[in-house]
């Protein structure tokens, strides 16, 4: 039976990490030069979750039914839950693995928390663990292993403070490095077959520090004092995991894979605001200064749609029957639909220019969407301008953030890289690579699969497989 | 009045069911069965219970957390 390992980062693109970086990351280069690399195609929406359970599961995010952080309370205007371990039905790969009798070490896979029970494996929850005082790790007792190897400092997240970018800098390097040591504890100590661990730290330094060290971001300015950070960190990783990849057993088949990518951030476009414009919104007392649409004075009964905010648009229709305040009759929801679709098209970007705008239906995107989904998906301009959901601004184009520090979005490619030891694979790039694809690749190369009738989106990269032979 | 009535479930699911029983103790038959889980799901529907672990200061701190990376 094979050991296979999994290096998870969070939202690195193939722009940073094949191009920018790699020359000076010797253990991902040799993967790169050795192995097979990709790029790795993510789901919509790129979100960190779904994306991770869309890649251990083989399903699309309409099948999960998880289409964010955070989901609307069914006919709710304002109420929603953030998606936690519970609501992931589906088997991920480890699930299978334990049905056999395989064992697993997961560290940080979102989303993680509470840490779901799998037999005889190691869990440790994910950045959306609420505290330290939680039980955090499965079984109960490894909480206190992690605690102990880290010196009690071992943090889940950092914490984002409106440009305090010395502090966030500090929490960054030193959470990785705690995860490090927990990561080579639980290679080393505990049994397994299939070992994965997550790192958030680079999605972190990409939203707080992307405009400090990317020349090409609108807001780059030259020989700042964080210029040099996406080095520092990728290179502080790197080694890392050198130290690591050596106390993996020798037959180890390595991986290296990110959910998504991340560019430079246009600006935010005030979605609610434009629905203003358009119509379809309506406040009983407009907002004097700029707030968020729940604590806004919304005349619901003559509201027709509103929007959420976040790296896409989520966008919701107000229904009869449906919502508390419905004016939308059931049978025109179709029809209302395709007009805003139309719509959302034409909107123009700040110089006039029709934005590249993308508009998903989650029943026609994934065929079945399960779950609390909204009526639309929007991504602004090929993503490049985020979703702002606040209103009370005076333009409907935002330079910032309008939540907080904020410097990158989202991107649709994400990377890929895989080594066998002792074989030269000639760094060939692969192509078409989907995050579907990887749970049941893995899978495969135990001989397994995720069962008959598990409608799996993904499919085998036989490539892979060859070079595993 | 009869206290109960009878629902249809697919054929392959009442199988199913029986085969999950075959290995545990504590319920009589896929009926049993059948009602406890019901039962169980109509109340977290009325109640709303959440299916959150999370607390409601839980759901604060991470939403202002969330927040402040954009994801909101």
């Amino acid at each position: 039976m094979p050991k296979v390992a999994v290096i998870g980062l969070d939202s690195v693109p193939p722009s940073l990490l094949f191009e920018r970086l790699l020359d000076r990351l010797p253990n991902f280069r040799r993967l790169y030069q050795e192995g097979l690399h990709g790029d790795l195609r993510t789901c919509d929406p790129p979100i960190t979750v779904p994306a991770w359970m869309v890649m251990m599961t083989g399903k699309n995010p309409g099948k999960l039914g998880i289409y964010g952080f955070r989901h609307r309370k069914p006919g709710a205007y304002s109420d929603g839950y953030i998606v936690n371990s519970t609501h992931v039905h589906a088997d991920t790969v480890w699930d299978v693995l334990a049905r056999k009798g395989l064992k697993s070490v997961v560290l940080g896979v979102p989303p993680g928390y509470p840490p779901k029970p799998i037999e005889g494996g190691s869990v440790v929850s994910c950045f959306l663990t609420p505290s330290k005082e939680r039980p955090f790790a499965y079984p109960e007792g490894l909480k206190q292993e992690v605690l102990d190897v880290t010196g009690g400092r071992y943090e889940f997240d950092v914490t984002f403070r409106t440009e305090d970018r010395d502090g966030i800098r500090e929490q960054l390097f030193e959470m990785t490095e705690n995860r490090f040591k927990v990561a080579k504890h639980l290679a080393e100590r505990k049994p397994w077959d299939f070992f994965i661990m997550h790192e958030i730290g680079f999605d972190r330094l990409h939203h707080a520090f992307w405009k400090y060290f990317d020349p090409a971001h609108p807001k780059y300015a030259k020989g700042n004092k964080y210029e040099r950070i996406a080095e520092e960190y990728y290179e502080m990783f790197d080694s890392h995991l050198g130290e690591l990849f050596a106390l993996f057993p020798k037959d180890t088949v390595t991986f290296v894979l990110s959910d998504h990518g991340s560019k430079g951030m246009e600006g935010g476009f005030c979605v609610n605001q434009w629905l203003e414009q358009q119509g379809y919104l309506k406040f009983r007392t407009r907002p004097s200064e700029v707030t968020d649409l729940d604590k806004a004075d919304v005349d619901w009964p003559k509201t027709k749609a509103w929007g959420w905010g976040g790296y896409y648009a989520r966008v919701f229709f107000n229904v009869k029957g449906r919502e508390p305040d419905g004016v939308i009759p059931p049978k025109d929801l179709e029809s209302e639909k395709r007009k805003l679709t139309e719509k959302l098209m034409g909107i123009r970007d700040p110089a006039g220019r029709v934005m590249a705008n993308r508009v998903f239906e989650p029943d026609r995107l994934y065929g079945t969407a399960i779950g609390d989904k909204p009526d639309l998906m929007v991504y602004f301009d090929d993503l490049n301008w985020r979703s702002a959901g606040t209103v009370g601004h005076d333009t409907l184009y935002l330079s910032e953030n309008d939540t907080g520090p904020d410097d990158s979005v989202h991107s649709m490619d994400g990377v890929f890289m895989m080594g066998v030891p002792g074989r030269d694979l000639g760094g060939k790039e692969l192509k078409g690579l989907r995050i579907e694809d990887i749970g049941p690749t893995i899978l495969k190369l135990y001989g397994l699969g995720y069962g008959d009738g598990a409608s799996v989106d993904g499919r085998v990269i036989p490539e892979v497989v060859e070079a595993c032979r | 009045m009869n206290k109960y009535t009878t629902v249809s479930i697919p054929r392959a699911l009442h199988k199913r069911v029986e085969r999950l029983l075959e290995g545990k103790s504590g319920f009589k038959s896929v009926s049993d069965y059948v009602t406890y889980i019901l039962r169980e799901i109509v109340e977290m529907h009325e109640t709303n219970r959440p299916p959150a672990p999370f607390t409601s200061e839980d759901v604060a701190q991470i939403r202002e957390r969330l927040k402040a990376l954009g994801y909101l």
